[in-house]
């Protein structure tokens, strides 16, 4: 089903929505019809409105026993061919790691919504944090690739999460939505509805016997085998070979391993998002994703009203990170400041591309947001070359 | 009854043969329950296209590798949770689960009584040989008390779960138990569940005769086969009143039933509902 | 319910109840025998507490710790003025009751010839284990014998469906009460008496499910006593036990074998062994009769069962 057969796609253009709100709706939007999740603030909205709006659409919503079963009922959806989704926060996020790594493994499509909120632990339900950067990139065990989108405003969780989907079907990969308690539940005035094409995931056709269902060229996408077409494949998380059982041969594993570690490699262009303000000129980069970004763009304006020339790199797709992006954007630039709210996991990401001498961070831990002029004064400091 | 179409069954048709031999070690009971499965699945017409078998980790996780139809080989313990999910997604599809005893009742445990409470159409299969073998043979929540284990040098001093007991006060719509060691009755028992509407769990009685059976000199798979008759209480006898003479005997056959409504046709049935209400909500 | 009434029953014409009174001093001999579980044991008891209570001597002996292995549960009741020898004779039962059809017919040398009254209830428990398929041809191990030909060798018999009419009645567990109603007929006391006797063994929930049972199995006796024979179908339609129809071969997937052993020590017959290369082999193909036991118990899926046919005499291919 495309979004433009959605009941929720007619729906008056203009409306007043929160995040987990929007995001419930691009789901419905990009095709998602099946939804596992289990409560938990600050994501539950997103769970309670798919409740209601997938039968709507003829799609699942379950409230599974536990965060395990949830991200486990997901990929057994979209093993069976349904687009899936399930939502949680960082509690939650840490216990469906396991499960997490087994769709990278044997490649799964499905989406993960993350909102992020104070940690460690149950920390702070109802703050916002940005400290689940690098759990989102390396959560699970063993190397895997993954992608991680983070909207900064309601709009963009829509439209986020309806490029989540294309790109989880389109890579056979898990792809992760992260974004903050603070744009999860702020209500803003959006225009949706403006149905975005979403990919379709590309199913084996052809004689079963050839079917390989793991054999695919570097950087290309296996097929996937739908339950019911014929192919009778087997999927494992065990390291598999092209035929998709278990192999510890090393050149096998090696072959196999390597194309999966390497898939998004070659389409980093097309996975890759971001927004660049005002660099150009920037002698100070601002580097910031979620509700840090929104305030580092008021934060830019008033240094550009003081005669600052101070930039906004703002990535849209984390993982795998922009990373020719962003060393275009700070080419000119004589130091880089990281506003998180954490205590340097996106700073450490941009020293590793920029080198660590102008690249400065700003951290809040205290469970509130970072004030534009808490970042005005630091990007000034920096300007003035003052540390 | 499972009996007189024996002629006409060949295992090997629901099998990939390009697969075998499996990997269970010589004697390995769980052989003999994925006979059962395939042969009550041979009886039922299961068409192999529409038939969805997952599985968890361990022993009894691999055997999916085994059968030729759409199988999923997915994480410890969370067989159930993904056939959750793959069940009520696609309510065309025949969904098998086979699972171990450490697998459904240790790191599984949570999943397999609300998969019993939630009644969805899944049939499941627990392979019970008291041990987790394939890590090399410690305790399970099956261990029959002062058994030896790696983990338990000594002797296994903590109680061991009765599976089939659990999974009807969780309220499975079916649960039934039968031992390897009579292969129709087994199949019967799996035929039965797979009929069942609602949730099915069987749990088997399983031997690790090269595991297990050797820590505890339990002999020989031959003598470990024989060994469960003394183990187990036909269904035929369940109800006798000697119970002096069998208290130490596990009952067989079909434990549990009832009628519970059926989760996935349940949920379409209240979508429905939302449905009809939202399209009337639309005309307005 | 009727049309199996009509079909079962094998009573001969005219009415020929076997009476203790006409017996005079010698005692009533009962024969009780089932499976374990069925209810043997209260049956039993019930009738010897009657007779104690009309003042006969009552003697009853039983064995049930059997029924644990699978084996067979049986209780000798004899009353009378005066009873020496607790257990009955072969030969000498004057009534077989029997709740299970295999343990009947183990049991019929026990009744009396020409006069004994036998009563068997139609319902079928395959032993596990001891039901395999020994023969080829044979669908399972079990008595053959139709209630048609058991009425040859007994004075006067009933097979009754009393496990099916307890269970119409809601309680299949009621079997033995219906066979107990069905016993009543056959010997003279009052009804109430008899009704008293279940009221004392059953259950006080199930008293209103036995008493009907007690009733049904009464009234379907005297009913079967009013009617002519006719014709005879088997119990359940059976597979006529012949002779070699086809030769046992085993097909055996050598790559897959693993030389477990299970099925060399489990086969019925022994005729499988391991070969030098540890692989199972058809060491005697005259003894195996194709049971299958090894096919099921192999772990590894190598052994598969055939029959080949055997073109008889005469006949061209």
């Amino acid at each position: 089903m495309n979004a433009a057969d959605s009941p929720l796609a007619a729906r008056p253009a203009v409306q007043l929505v929160s995040g987990n709100h929007a995001c419930a709706l691009g789901a419905v939007a990009a095709g998602c019809r099946f939804f596992a999740g289990y409560p938990i603030t600050p994501s539950s909205e997103i769970a309670e409105r798919l409740s209601r709006a997938l039968p709507e659409v003829d799609g699942v919503f379950v409230q599974m026993e536990d965060e395990l079963a949830s991200m486990a009922a997901v990929i057994g959806a979209s093993m069976g061919g349904v687009k899936a989704m399930t939502a949680t926060s960082g509690p939650g996020f840490s216990l469906k790691q396991e499960n997490l790594g087994y769709a990278a493994g044997a490649e799964i499509p499905c989406v993960i919504v993350n909102v992020m909120r104070g940690g460690p632990s149950t920390g702070m339900p109802t703050r916002p944090s940005q400290a689940d950067i690098m759990q989102s990139r390396w959560g699970s065990h063993g190397d895997y690739p993954i992608i991680v989108l983070t909207p900064a405003s309601v709009r963009e969780i829509y439209t986020e999460t309806i490029r989540a989907f294309a790109l989880a079907e389109k890579f056979r990969t898990p792809v992760i939505l992260l974004y903050d308690q603070a744009i999860a539940q702020l209500t803003e005035t959006v225009q949706l509805g403006d149905g975005m094409p979403c990919a379709e995931r590309l199913w084996a056709s052809g004689a079963r016997e050839a079917y390989r269902p793991y054999a695919a060229a570097p950087g290309a996408v296996p097929a996937m085998a739908r339950p019911g077409d014929g192919y009778r494949s087997h999927t494992t998380g065990l390291n598999h070979a092209e035929d998709g059982f278990p192999t510890q041969h090393p050149e096998t594993v090696e072959r196999n391993l390597g194309r999966l570690l390497t898939k998004l490699d070659s389409h980093l262009e097309e996975i890759a998002s971001w927004e660049c303000i005002d660099c150009e000129d920037a002698d100070v980069l601002i580097v910031a994703i979620g509700i840090s970004a929104r305030a580092s763009r008021r934060a830019l304006e008033q240094c550009r009203s003081r005669g600052l020339r101070v930039g906004l790199f703002r990535p849209l797709t984390l993982w795998p990170f922009p990373e020719n992006a962003l060393q275009a954007a700070a080419a000119h630039a004589r130091s880089v400041l990281v506003p998180e709210l954490n205590t340097g996991q996106l700073r450490l990401e941009v020293e590793r591309l920029l080198g660590r001498d102008r690249v400065a961070g700003l951290h809040r831990i205290d469970g509130e947001p970072i004030a534009p002029e808490q970042i005005a004064a630091r990007a000034e400091s920096l300007a003035k070359g003052t540390p | 009854m499972i009996v007189d179409s024996a002629p006409a069954f060949d295992v090997r048709e629901y099998l990939r043969k390009e697969m075998m031999p499996h990997f269970l070690c010589p004697g390995c009971g769980h052989g003999i329950a994925l006979r059962a499965l395939l042969w009550a699945l041979h009886e039922l017409k299961v068409d192999k296209d529409k038939l969805a078998v997952v599985s968890g980790i361990g022993c009894a996780g691999r055997l999916s590798a085994y059968i030729d139809a759409s199988t999923f080989h997915v994480t410890h313990g969370r067989p159930l949770a993904y056939a959750t999910g793959l069940a009520l997604a696609r309510p065309d599809l025949r969904v098998v689960v086979i699972s171990g005893d450490g697998d459904c009742l240790a790191i599984g445990g949570n999943h397999l009584i609300h998969a019993c409470r939630r009644n969805l159409k899944i049939t499941c299969l627990m392979l019970n040989n008291e041990v987790y073998g394939m890590t090399g043979g410690q305790v399970s929540p099956t261990t029959s008390e002062m058994r030896v284990t790696t983990t338990t040098p000594l002797g296994n001093s903590e109680p061991h779960f009765d599976a089939c007991a659990l999974a009807a006060a969780a309220g499975a719509g079916f649960v039934g138990r039968e031992g390897t060691r009579h292969v129709p009755k087994l199949a019967e028992l799996m035929l039965a569940g797979l009929e069942h509407p609602g949730f099915s769990f069987i749990e088997v009685l399983s031997d690790c005769t090269e595991i297990f059976g050797r820590k505890n000199e339990m002999g020989s798979s031959s003598e470990m086969i024989l060994r469960q008759k003394s183990e187990l209480r036909p269904e035929a006898y369940r109800d006798t009143v000697d119970t002096p003479f069998r208290a130490n005997e596990l009952p067989t056959g079909v434990l549990a039933k009832n009628a519970r409504p059926e989760y996935g046709a349940a949920y379409r049935k209240a979508a429905a509902a939302i449905k009809a209400a939202a399209a009337k909500k639309g005309r307005k | 319910m009727n049309g199996r009434r009509a079909t079962h029953s094998t009573a001969a014409p005219g009415p020929v109840p076997a009476a203790p009174a006409a017996k005079a001093r010698e005692p009533m001999n009962v024969l009780i025998v089932g499976v374990g579980g069925q209810g043997v044991i209260m049956v039993s008891k019930a009738l010897a507490w009657l007779a104690q209570s009309k003042g006969f001597e009552v003697k009853q002996s039983e064995v049930h710790g059997m029924a644990k292995r699978g084996g067979t549960v049986f209780s000798h009741v004899r009353f009378g003025p005066q009873v020496w020898s607790p257990t009955i004779a072969m030969g000498e039962a004057d009534i077989l009751i029997a709740l299970e059809w295999a343990e009947g017919m183990r049991w019929l040398p026990y009744l009396r010839p020409e006069s004994g009254v036998f009563l068997c209830d139609t319902k079928r428990i395959v032993p596990p284990f001891a039901c395999l398929n020994r023969h080829p041809g044979a669908p399972m191990r079990y008595s053959r014998e139709t209630p048609a030909e058991i009425r040859e060798h007994v004075g006067e018999g009933y097979a009754i469906a009393a496990t099916e009419i307890a269970e119409a009645l809601g309680n299949e567990r009621a079997a033995n009460v219906v066979l107990l109603g069905a016993l009543s007929t056959a010997l003279d006391f009052p009804i109430a008496d008899w009704e008293a006797a279940v009221a004392q063994f059953v259950p006080k929930k199930t008293l209103t499910v036995n008493l009907e049972a007690f009733r049904s199995g009464r009234d379907w006796i005297e009913q079967a006593r009013l009617m002519t024979p006719v014709a005879e179908a088997p119990v359940e339609a059976q597979q006529p036990l012949t002779n070699a129809p086809g030769k046992v071969r085993l097909e055996i997937t050598e790559e897959w074998c693993k030389s477990c052993d299970i099925c060399v020590k489990l086969c019925p017959e022994r005729c499988l062994r391991l070969n030098a290369d540890r692989i199972v082999e058809l060491a005697d193909a005259e003894t195996c009769t194709g049971c299958r036991l090894c096919e099921w118990l192999c772990p590894d899926f190598a052994i598969r069962v055939h029959f080949d046919e055997v073109a008889l005499e005469g006949s061209r291919s």
